[in-house]
């Protein structure tokens, strides 16, 4: 089964028990086991295409181990390195599997609030807009003829030039989102019908339990 | 909550993410990551700040995982900005830039155990530098840690704070006067 067909909490649980067990788990074989688990859930078929997640995990790892031997001693680099890896992996793998959309048709389908589902998912749709409004900010100053260059003064006088227009037109979009909001019937406490719940097998939901029951008994196991 | 707040938390979280295009512009050594936080409590209050926090950190963390630990930092200074805004802090920089570095000094000594014992003082290419100049002059692990943090937090911070001002004072009365905290922030109510 690929990593899309899962269901959103399913994905979530993989991605937030790999890491805990990285860290509970003794170093360095632990951190090796989770690793090896998180890297092979990057090349999962359906993730992207290619070795795209692969490679963007190790490249996003790979600074984490150049900072740690420069601090560290061979062994804790190793023991942290696998942690840190582990945990790159199952994010990167996350972010490129999960849909927000069906994140927040799984949390309507059970009955959660839907402010957090949409609170998570309006912000991951906001933010290339904010950053390519910036990006169009910053060449409409320049062309104005800002200097972003220069003295420290001169560089900060350039950053309030760049980043309040940026602010104050985002601000100003509270107002339009607030009357979406309204018009769709996004009160507090109203119960929403999801369009398309994902489907929650009972093996998904066994395998959610069984990896909580793992790091549980992986800490107590630890601890004593 | 009404729902402008509840419209208000993304675009603050989004301000705080995209803000790195303006500072690659100008080259300078900040985070500005907690603009939104604090932005967002400035204006609606700790509650809508903390929830802009939360919504940073974990929208951060699918772009950088090590991000996610940090989010204990970004509720302390929602809870800070809370505090310096029902002292009218944000009226002018000359309050708002001491105001900025003192949680400059809160923020390192909150994320330093943090970075030290999760991360081994990595989480980003600036404070791992920063932290093995710290261990260049004779600082122990820890002492290095927070140096490496602190160096890279208080400026952040204080400019950070006066971004703030400028957006609080920029807005139009009427825009401020919608949300709650807004006017009494900058000392006008």
């Amino acid at each position: 089964m690929t990593g899309r067909r899962l269901h959103p909490f399913t994905l979530l649980a993989i991605a937030g028990a790999l890491p805990a067990l990285a860290w509970i788990l003794p170093a360095p074989a632990g951190g090796a086991c989770t690793v090896a688990v998180a890297l092979v859930l990057t090349l999962t078929p359906g993730a992207s295409p290619g070795l795209v997640v692969f490679r963007t995990a190790l490249l996003t790892a790979a600074p984490f181990w150049v900072f740690l031997r420069l601090l560290h001693d061979v062994p804790t680099t190793i023991a942290i390195g696998l942690r840190i890896t582990t945990m790159v992996a199952s994010f990167v793998w996350l972010a490129a599997t999960l849909a927000p959309d069906r994140l927040v048709e799984a949390t309507v389908a059970r009955g959660w609030s839907v402010t957090a589902a949409y609170l998570f998912a309006a912000t991951i749709t906001a933010v290339p807009t904010l950053r390519g409004r910036a990006r169009r900010i910053v060449e409409a100053q320049r062309c104005r003829g800002l200097s972003p260059r220069g003295s420290l003064g001169n560089r900060l006088r350039a950053l309030r030039a760049l980043a309040l227009p940026l602010v104050l037109s985002a601000l100003h979009d509270v107002d339009e989102r607030a009357l979406a909001l309204e018009t769709r019937g996004m009160v507090s406490g109203a119960r929403r019908t999801p369009l398309a719940p994902p489907a929650d097998s009972a093996v998904e939901r066994a395998a959610r339990w069984a990896l909580l029951a793992a790091c549980v008994a992986a800490l107590i196991w630890r601890l004593k | 909550m009404s729902i402008r707040l509840l419209a208000l938390i993304p675009v603050a979280a989004a301000i705080s993410l995209a803000l790195s295009a303006a500072v690659d512009a100008v080259a300078l050594p900040l985070f500005l990551d907690t603009t939104g936080t604090i932005l967002a409590t400035a204006l609606a209050g700790p509650g809508v700040g903390i929830a802009t926090g939360v919504v940073t950190s974990a929208v951060n963390t699918l772009r950088n995982p090590t991000f996610w630990p940090f989010v204990v930092v970004q509720i302390i200074v929602a809870l800070y900005a809370w505090a310096a805004a029902r002292a009218g802090l944000f009226r002018s920089f000359r309050t708002a830039v001491p105001a900025g570095l003192g949680l400059g000094v809160i923020a390192s000594v909150t994320s330093t155990p943090i970075s030290y014992l999760v991360f081994g003082c990595t989480t980003t290419g600036g404070i791992a530098l920063t932290t093995a100049l710290g261990k260049a002059l004779g600082l122990s692990p820890l002492g290095a840690c927070f140096f490496g943090s602190f160096v890279s937090d208080f400026g952040d911070k204080a400019v950070t704070f006066a971004l703030v001002t400028s957006v609080l004072h920029a807005l139009p009365r009427r825009t401020a006067a919608r949300f709650p905290w807004a006017l009494r922030a900058i000392g006008a109510a």
